[in-house]
């Protein structure tokens, strides 16, 4: 049998197998989640050749499945995230009720975004992307928290988008006769001009909505804060990235070829734009990490959105690096605040505080991924970040690149709010209590932050990958020297000369700890944070120094106008305005019998008016 | 040949009149006879289909007079495939609802089975019936036991919508009597073959005339728009598996005679511009009725309702894609909807107001029931890879066909309201506490009830992952029902046809 198949056969019999299971023993089902993760992707990874398809066909129309070099990057992501987080899933949900259920979600999740980086096919895209969207559907609701507000808002976004595809994809359909993503692609620039709008449009609805893109990233909060961390770290880390990688083939494959394609570009971009400030800004206004987390994560893709849009190979490359990345650190943080919430109960900024030496782990990793997050060197970070800097100015957006520096400098904010906030300040009896996390939740996380310093000081192992997705997509060749690109790799010559100057600053960080640590040892004395004097006074028990309360009331009270402008409140009563509408339509069925006889006269007297017009 | 396809008609007929008999000896037997003949029907028919599919139309005159003067039962791809569908799922609503009213009571178990037997009857014999007054007959058998059903629970609201649909089905008989008045008048026939052959004879004004008393005839029991208003209210006032029998059985034999008309009777041919309005606007009205509706089943009904809209819109682009379209809606329909109405019936079992807003945790409760339910309105929403996903793939890649990108959206944004009206009921069964003071009392079902649910869940499952296994079958019945010519022929030539 084919070794695709298997793949999707493993995933589904072990969703299932995972759900029974869990009827019968709690650590058997643990153990077939896990290895329903981990085998498919040994398989992947190990079997299947880039370039490799399978074909058959459904209700006449032929599909494809395969992986390409493009699709391949993206792959990296959604196994690597999915069995990491998976591995964390067992551990952080563990005594929750209906596990089997969430598990089987999970596993369906991550067949369906495997599924969509195989579909060489619009149908198959689709179906993969409906079931990506209901499995996450239903584990935004598994918490049962605000299910008809926050659920059915995230499905009727996921299904604007999808169905705004699914009319792009039968559009393709009629005009080209094939449902292959390739054929589109090909036939794109002979279609009329009308469709050669319309159809991206439709998909970039499509895309925008999964990649949370302003103004239709309304769901993505709620959405992301109220499923269980565990899933969230993929939900933003992975599914999200989908959109993403639609979006790519959209703007790459199709908007590019034509000559409206500028006009595609700039909106795009400035969408992307919009969605980073917005989101910057409402994160540092958070008090709840998840939330603020989940605005960042608006954010982050905001950033990756603008470098698809500007579209220049360094763009591509800076997008699709910082996607990989934002995978990596976001999915990490979640995962904290997931550890954070099961340790502690609340995942508050204004409660919990100082859990720096109660958590030393977790707290590790959330260093590294904020460093990451706020694009500080030698961590990935920096380097998706300038590559995007440069594009951008490289391509004469000026306006544009002053809105990206001024979100990523507010996001320097949210950044330090949530390593103070949870981690730093002063030492609350409340919290004393508090354990690290289990190590199959640590281990996880520390694997992830770990990913983003390799990646960091080593690029060129996921650079490589990328460059050549991007020749797939038709970039001009680099014969592998992506590094020429920017100024970040080439400005010291012709090699990566960036690697010996983190060497460097690593060494220098590394002496001055070894010197700080070997010299002070002895001397080192544990006091608790009340142990100081100010002015002469010795602050007492219940005396509160920190300032967890109201972070950063300047800043927001200066781009308070900014923050005002939003879109929900539109949408709320748009819905129910709708529903006005519809509960009036309901009441022409009066249920009176009168009435519908009339309704058979009127009927009968209408056709008779236009009887004209029946033949035919 | 295993049988003919007047055994169809005349088997259930004759259960129908024999079951109050045999209950006197025996009072199971009241409830084992309909299962033995609607099983025999399914064998009978699905053979009687393969037949079909390997060898031709058959076609069975009555009583030896020949096609234009005698009635004539046509079974071909098209019909063969309705009323092999019907029967089946006139089965599965036998086996659901076997111990109906068991060791309750006996004369209303009675009732329902009888009247349930006259129901298939009369659905399969609109079906397979080459002759415009013997469907009449039919519809009208049909229509009796409809009300009959409808006011089955012997309750002022029962009566009042069984007295509604009696109005509505009276006022549509007539006008369907006007409409075969005026054709026989200018023809001289009722056989639909002949009257096919010479329908471009009739002269245009008596045409449309009677085309449009044709439409509000069939109209009422296809359920569409402005002549539905009975619908909801018997769907909700019926017992459960009547409710499922009308959306399974009923409508579909309504929505057949309405496109044998527009398609053969009227030769028709292109898009047929009255059906695709007709059938948006019945699709808008009822799906967005449905979002606020109070009662499970009233909701059902007018998800029912919108789902034939679609149907419609469907048959009327003419074209082959639309056609195929438009019988994988029905076929998908037919299996779901039961299933939306068994599983939705058990969860408000208990329930007197039938509210959706009592159904609160019962997934826990009732996990087969609820994860049935959940089933089937991921599959009715059209969410793949269940199998409604490909009857609305079919359905708008025939409208692209056509150019119809209008109505693609209409029919995408309604599925965004549908899909808001049924998982807001699967977030309120699976998402929501119990509450003992407003939720239901859990009722568990039966293991014959389980039993036909799950086939129905297979069968949706089957379909959804590979819905090449009934495209063959679909493709048949669409080419059948485009051409005209041979329908003529077939009937008409009665050199191979049976006679008796």
């Amino acid at each position: 049998m084919e070794i695709i198949y298997l793949i999707f056969i493993l995933f589904l019999s072990g969703a299932i197998a995972t759900f029974l299971l869990g009827k019968v023993s709690k650590r058997l089902r643990d153990i077939a989640f896990i290895t329903t993760l981990v085998v498919p992707s040994v398989l992947f990874f190990t079997q299947i050749n880039i370039g490799q398809t399978v074909d058959f066909s459904v209700l006449g129309i032929h599909l494809s499945w395969g992986i390409t070099n493009f699709s391949y990057i993206f792959a990296y992501i959604v196994l690597g995230l999915g069995v990491l987080a998976g591995i964390y899933a067992v551990a952080a949900m563990k005594g929750k009720e209906n596990l089997g259920f969430f598990f089987f979600n999970y596993i369906l999740s991550i067949m369906a975004m495997m599924g969509i980086l195989f579909s060489r096919d619009l149908i198959s895209f689709f179906v993969f992307w409906e079931i990506m969207t209901w499995s996450s559907y239903l584990m935004v609701v598994f918490t049962g928290k605000d299910v008809q507000k926050v659920g059915i808002k995230y499905f009727i976004f996921s299904a604007i988008g999808a169905y705004a595809m699914l009319m792009a994809i039968v559009i393709t359909y009629s005009l080209t006769g094939s449902m292959m993503i390739s054929n589109l692609i090909f036939a794109f620039p002979d279609f009329e001009f009308g469709m050669q709008i319309l159809i991206p449009v439709l998909l970039l609805i499509g895309f925008g909505v999964k990649s949370a893109m302003m103004p239709l990233h309304v769901w993505a909060v709620g959405s992301y804060s109220h499923s269980p961390m565990a899933y969230t770290a993929v939900f933003s880390g992975a599914l999200s990235k989908m959109g993403i990688y639609g979006m790519i083939i959209v703007m790459a494959g199709l908007v590019s070829r034509i000559p409206e394609g500028y006009w595609f570009r700039e909106v795009i971009a400035w969408m992307g734009a919009i969605t980073a400030v917005g989101g910057t800004l409402w994160a540092v206004a958070q008090d709840d990490a998840k939330k603020m987390l989940a605005y960042s994560s608006v954010a982050q893709l905001g950033y990756i959105i603008i470098g698809i849009a500007i579209g220049t190979p360094l763009a591509m490359l800076a997008s699709l690096f910082m996607a990989i990345l934002h995978g990596m650190f976001k999915g990490t943080l979640f995962m904290a605040v997931g550890a954070i919430e099961k340790q502690t109960g609340t995942t508050n900024f204004t409660e919990v505080t100082g859990l720096i030496r109660k958590m030393p782990f977790t707290f590790l990793a959330s260093l590294m991924s904020i460093i990451a997050l706020a694009g500080i060197p030698p961590l990935g970070g920096f380097i998706g970040k300038w590559m995007l800097y440069e594009s951008v100015i490289g391509s004469n957006h000026y306006l544009l690149i002053i809105v990206i520096f001024f979100s990523s400098t507010a996001a320097f904010l949210y950044c330090y709010k949530f390593l103070f906030g949870f981690f730093l300040g002063q030492e609350e009896k409340e919290w004393a209590h508090v354990k690290e996390a289990p190590a199959m939740m640590v281990v996880p996380m520390v694997i992830l932050a770990i990913g983003t310093f390799i990646f960091g000081v080593f690029p060129g192992l996921i650079l490589n990958p990328i460059d050549a997705g991007l020749q797939e997509l038709g970039y001009a060749v680099t014969q592998g020297r992506y590094w020429e690109m920017s100024v970040l790799f080439n400005e010291w010559g012709d090699t990566v000369v960036l690697q010996p100057i983190l060497y460097t600053i690593l060494a220098v960080f590394v002496f001055f700890l070894a010197f700080v640590l070997t010299k002070n040892f002895k001397k080192t004395r544990y006091v608790s944070t009340k142990d100081i004097s100010s002015s002469g006074e010795i602050p007492k028990e219940h005396e509160n120094l920190t300032f967890s309360r109201g972070f950063f009331q300047p800043f927001l009270r200066s781009v308070e106008p900014l923050m005002r402008r939003k879109i929900d409140p539109y949408y709320n009563s748009f819905g129910r305005g709708m529903e006005a509408i519809f509960d009036f339509v309901r009441r022409i069925y009066t249920g009176n019998g009168q009435t519908y006889a009339l309704y058979v006269v009127v009927f009968a007297l209408l056709l008779l008016i236009f009887k004209d017009r029946l033949w035919g | 040949m295993v049988g003919s396809p007047v055994l169809l008609i005349a088997i259930p007929l004759l259960a129908a009149f024999l079951i109050p008999l045999l209950g006197i000896f025996w009072k199971e037997l009241v409830r084992i006879i309909p299962g033995l003949v609607l099983g025999y029907l399914t064998i009978l028919s699905a053979s009687l289909y393969i037949d079909v599919l390997n060898t031709g139309t058959i076609v069975e005159t009555i009583a030896g007079w020949r096609a234009p003067w005698g009635i004539n039962l046509v079974f071909s791809p098209l019909t063969g495939f309705l009323a092999t569908l019907m029967t089946f799922i006139g089965f599965i609503i036998w086996l659901y609802s076997y111990r109906f009213k068991r060791n309750v009571e006996f004369e209303a178990a009675k009732k329902y089975f009888i009247f349930l037997m006259l129901l298939v009857a009369g659905s399969i014999g609109i079906v397979i019936t080459g002759d415009i007054f013997n469907q009449f007959v039919f519809i009208e058998i049909v229509g009796i036991s409809a009300y009959a059903l409808t006011a089955f629970y012997t309750g002022r609201n029962s009566a009042e919508a069984a007295f509604k649909y009696l109005i509505m089905g009276s006022l549509s008989a007539s006008a369907l009597l006007i409409a075969i008045i005026l054709i026989y008048s200018q023809l001289g026939t009722l056989n639909m073959a002949e009257i096919a052959a010479n329908i471009h004879n009739m002269p245009p004004q008596y045409r449309v005339t009677a085309m449009i008393f044709f439409i509000i005839g069939i109209g009422v029991e296809a359920e569409i728009f402005p002549l539905n208003g009975w619908a909801p209210d018997a769907y909700t006032e019926a017992p459960g598996p009547v409710g499922s029998a009308f959306a399974g059985i009923v409508v579909k034999a309504g929505i057949y005679a309405m496109v044998r008309m527009m398609f053969t009777l009227f030769d028709i041919s292109g898009p047929m511009q009255i059906l695709i309005i007709i059938g948006m606007i019945t699709l808008v009205v009822a799906e967005t009725s449905a979002l606020r509706q109070v009662q499970l089943k009233r909701m059902l009904a007018y998800s029912s309702i919108g789902q034939m809209g679609l149907v419609l819109v469907a048959f009327g682009m003419g074209t082959k894609a639309g056609v195929f379209a438009a019988l994988f809606l029905m076929l998908n329909h037919a299996i779901i909807k039961p299933l939306l109405f068994f599983s939705g019936s058990y969860l408000v079992f208990n329930s007197k107001e039938k509210n959706i807003s009592e159904m609160s945790g019962l997934g826990k409760l009732m996990p087969f029931t609820a994860a049935f339910f959940a089933l089937g309105s991921f599959a009715i929403v059209g969410l793949p890879p269940f199998a409604g996903f490909w009857s609305k793939l079919s359905v708008l890649t025939a409208a692209a066909n056509d150019g119809l990108l209008l109505i693609i959206a209409i029919v995408l944004l309604v599925s965004i309201v549908e899909i808001v009206y049924y998982f807001r009921v699967i977030n309120r069964i699976y998402f929501f506490k119990f509450d003992k003071a407003t939720s239901v009392v859990p009722h568990k079902p039966r293991v014959n009830a389980l039993i036909a649910m799950a086939i129905l869940a297979i069968l949706i499952l089957v379909i959804g992952f590979y819905p090449d296994s009934v495209s063959e079958i679909l493709n048949r019945a669409s080419e059948d029902l485009l051409n005209t010519p041979d329908y003529i022929k077939n009937v008409l030539s009665t050199g191979q046809s049976l006679t008796y």
